[in-house]
């Protein structure tokens, strides 16, 4: 889910950070004995997101009402300073309901985290199921993190569509260097779900690399470019396409008033998919595969009076068309508000609708031409640390004042 | 003449008639009042024979003893001293002990800062700058000066501002053990690392007569929460980069009206904020940075033990040792094999020598001990409250040190000197 808070916490690979982590209960004997008095640092974080809407699909000539709990998302953690070089060692895992839950038809639980993450000032390595790195280079202010997801998202082409997260969400063994804790150059080995065929083992099925550039932290109201960044990912289809997919991807935040007061920012984001043969969809697995172009701009304003976050309006906008496939273009809107209530509870509002030519919408959208949904609702974010011992990684003062390795 | 002159006076001939070291010492005494007296008194009583009068308190009584020698207001005359200090503000890193480091403000780069050491009556200039985005003062504890130059932000006088530099002139008084401190944020900042000692040397010293000695040591007790100090540190330097950014731009200094940082002009504005939208912080549930400090590491002179110095002495000899209670806690200084004893409070002599084996020291006092090497052997001095003998929870550790006789083996002591980090 896309409130401000996101912009006041950090932001894509520095989401890897040990707040995120987790705590395991102790299923396995360790190895080597230690000291159960060293406590580690445990955090607790949740989304809780819960709307009442109206959808008006297409040719339906009446709408329909519903309720919505899906992207709300609880992650726990646990994190230790290891003994050399400034060093933590964390475990994250977490959950959040996904668009099927609401239905009560299946699982109500995703898992969206489930990793290990080790950090020092210069280095990262993680793994698990986590981001998929290249899916969070910008992060658009959405209610929910899937809304718009063909038009702002890479797309897994091994996903059978039912659960959109599998975009969002990979088994991810990935490794990120750092200068000053501001470029951060990552490479990557991910498996993408494979709910497409889940007879076939796919094994490591993605290959990437992604840079990433976030700005001084706190600061970003003062930046022209606090954060942006491009990513390649090299997908192993072998199915139908002989040659497997590429994918590029390029994003940022321009802000475009300096301003503590009144935000504005401009997200921009551009996906090229390319190196696949398909000439027409068969499945909607299709659609997430073949060659296309997608792009995405969002307008976000946020009013922060007197230092402390009052309302955000924002418009999200995509349009995608695919490169050999005919009649099959879509574009979305967003139109967003949040207002804040009180520390992390807000009421928040959205109108969002998507449009399809024929050719996909047929695939995609059971030959929906449009889909639109207008809703409201409520917005609870929180994060505690409990035992808390590890000062922050990307700091102004690691930053400006050297980095603390002890 | 009333009784309790009457008192007064007896109690000042009591004293001329033991002061046989002459007429300087007179003089001192007399300006000086109670401090003189009080040591006297009790001697007086044993010696000269006045069995008749009271020794102590009573006697030694005189209501304008704490009146300031020099009239604070004064500006320095010709001909007069004075000691000028160049004091630097910066962020560094300090180290409490192996494996722990911390972003600290310190003073001319140091953790605690510099010791400033006059003479009784001399005029002290401090040029202090501040290099760090935040707002930072040196308030001058103990002493006695005009109030323009106490150093309380918002109150006698602006924060010094980033580069901004803050000069600092006060007349060296009274005498004794002083230290200062920043007084913005007190207890975020003194926790990262701004206070240090002030000695001011009196003209007569009374403990150099009584308890001669030739070392002395300064000891400021402090404490830190290193997590805390970590965050706040990281919070203020947001806000403050922010401010400073602002303060360039006219625009974003309309934006900032007053109001960003919770300081108001005068309550009208306050509430006409509260009126506009403006939430106190104390509505929403207050943790983080409002949170109570939870102490983990306990410094005697920015060290944890092991990391203390030593303080050295030999039999025979007397050692002064100046403790300052810096931080925000009381401590009781405890010291193994010896009793002590304690001649001055917050810098003046106390009207006789207590002998004591544990001295508590509150927040913002100094006591002087005089320890006197009786028993040679490497002796174990730390705060007798167990919590401030840890790191990060673990026994021993924090504010501990040891006093080291030179001499020890000469006599047979053969106590090997261990470093021990855990029990
Ligand atoms: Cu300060």
């Amino acid at each position: 889910m896309k409130l401000f808070s996101r912009s006041l916490l950090t932001l894509g690979l520095s989401l890897l950070i040990c707040s995120k982590a987790a705590f395991a209960v102790q299923a396995q004997p360790v190895p080597i004995p230690e000291d159960p008095s060293v406590s580690p640092q445990i955090n607790i974080s949740g989304v809780g997101l819960g709307t009442v809407g109206y959808d008006k699909n297409g040719e339906v000539q009446s709408g329909k009402g519903n309720v919505n709990f899906s992207d709300s998302a609880l992650q726990i953690g646990g994190a230790q300073k290891l003994y050399e070089g400034g060093g933590v060692g964390s475990f994250g895992m977490g959950w959040l309901t996904i668009d099927e839950s609401n239905k009560g038809t299946t699982s109500p639980f995703f898992l969206h985290q489930a990793f290990l993450d080790y950090q020092d000032e210069k280095y990262e390595a993680l793994v698990g199921r986590s981001d998929n790195l290249n899916a969070h280079l910008v992060d658009f202010p959405t209610l929910r993190g899937d809304d718009l997801i063909t038009l702002t998202n890479p797309l897994n082409p091994f996903s059978n569509g039912k659960n959109v997260e599998e975009h969002r969400y990979a088994n991810v063994a990935a490794f990120t260097l750092n200068q000053n804790l501001k470029y951060f150059e990552n490479i990557h080995a991910q498996h993408l779900i494979n709910s497409a065929d889940p007879n076939a083992d796919t094994g490591l099925n993605s290959f990437g690399v992604t840079f990433q550039y976030l700005g001084a932290p706190g600061l970003e109201s003062f930046e022209r470019l606090p954060s942006w960044g491009f990513g390649y990912e090299r997908i192993n289809v072998n199915s139908k396409s002989s040659s497997g997919v590429n994918q590029a991807i390029l994003g940022g935040i321009v802000n475009l008033n300096e301003s503590v007061v009144n935000r504005l920012e401009l997200g921009l984001q551009n996906i090229y998919t390319w190196g696949s043969d398909l000439r027409s969809f068969s499945t909607i697995t299709d659609t997430f595969e073949a060659d296309s172009n997608a792009v995405a701009a969002s307008i976000r304003y946020l009013h922060t009076p007197f230092g402390r976050p009052a309302y955000q309006v924002s418009l999200t906008t995509g349009y995608k068309n695919y490169s050999k496939v005919s009649d099959a273009n879509s574009y979305g809107v967003a139109l967003t508000g949040v207002k804040r209530l009180g520390h992390g509870f807000d009421v928040v509002a959205q109108y969002q609708g998507q449009w399809r030519t024929s050719t996909l919408s047929t695939a995609q959208s059971q030959g929906l031409g449009y889909e639109q949904r207008a809703e409201i609702g409520f917005a609870f974010n929180f994060d505690a640390t409990f035992n808390e011992h590890i000062a922050l990684r990307r700091t102004l003062l690691n930053q400006q004042h050297h980095y603390i390795s002890d | 003449m009333s009784e309790k002159q009457k008192d007064q006076d007896l109690s000042r001939r009591d004293f001329m008639s033991i002061a046989t070291a002459g007429s300087a010492a007179l003089g001192a005494g007399l300006i000086l009042g109670q401090p003189q007296t009080a040591f006297a008194a009790p001697a007086a009583s044993k010696s000269a024979g006045h069995a008749a009068i009271p020794p102590g308190w009573a006697n030694a009584f005189q209501p304008a003893a704490t009146a300031p020698l020099y009239p604070p207001r004064q500006a320095p005359k010709m001909g007069e001293k004075i000691h000028e200090f160049d004091i630097e503000l910066g962020i560094s890193i300090h180290e409490i002990v192996p494996g722990i480091k911390i972003h600290a403000f310190t003073y001319n780069g140091t953790y605690p800062g510099p010791e400033i050491r006059v003479p009784e009556g001399d005029w002290v200039l401090v040029n202090f700058t501040n290099r760090t985005s935040e707002f930072h003062t040196i308030h001058w504890h103990g002493i006695i000066l005009a109030n323009e130059m106490d150093g309380v932000p918002n109150g006698t006088q602006w924060g010094v501002g980033p580069n901004q530099t803050f000069k600092y002139l006060f007349r060296a008084q009274p005498a004794g053990t002083h230290f200062y401190h920043c007084h913005n944020m007190t207890n975020l900042h003194v926790q990262a690392g701004m206070f240090g000692s002030l000695i001011i040397e009196p003209k007569e010293d009374l403990v150099q007569r009584v308890f001669p000695y030739k070392r002395e040591y300064t000891l400021l007790l402090s404490e830190v929460d290193t997590v805390m100090v970590e965050k706040q540190m990281e919070e203020m330097l947001r806000m403050m980069t922010t401010m400073e950014k602002m303060n360039e731009s006219p625009k974003l200094m309309k934006e900032m009206n007053g109001r960003m940082m919770g300081w108001f002009m005068n309550k009208k504005a306050f509430l006409d904020a509260v009126k506009a939208g403006y939430i106190p912080p104390y509505v929403a549930a207050n943790t983080g940075r409002n949170a109570i400090p939870n102490f983990n590491f306990f410094l005697i002179n920015g060290k944890a033990y092991p990391m203390t110095e030593e303080l050295f002495i030999r039999s025979g000899e007397n050692i002064r040792v100046r403790l300052i209670g810096a931080g925000a806690m009381p401590h009781y200084m405890h010291l193994h094999g010896h009793d002590f004893w304690h001649v001055c409070q917050d810098g003046s002599p106390l009207q006789s020598p207590v002998r004591l084996n544990t001295i508590p020291i509150f927040p913002g006092t100094t006591s002087d001990i005089i320890i006197q090497g009786t028993n040679p052997g490497m002796w174990h001095f730390h705060d007798h409250s167990d919590l401030a003998s840890t790191n990060n929870g673990l026994f021993p550790g924090g504010m501990m040190t040891m006093v080291m006789y030179e001499d020890a083996a000469e006599h047979g002591v053969k106590v090997p000197e261990i470093v021990q980090v855990n029990s």
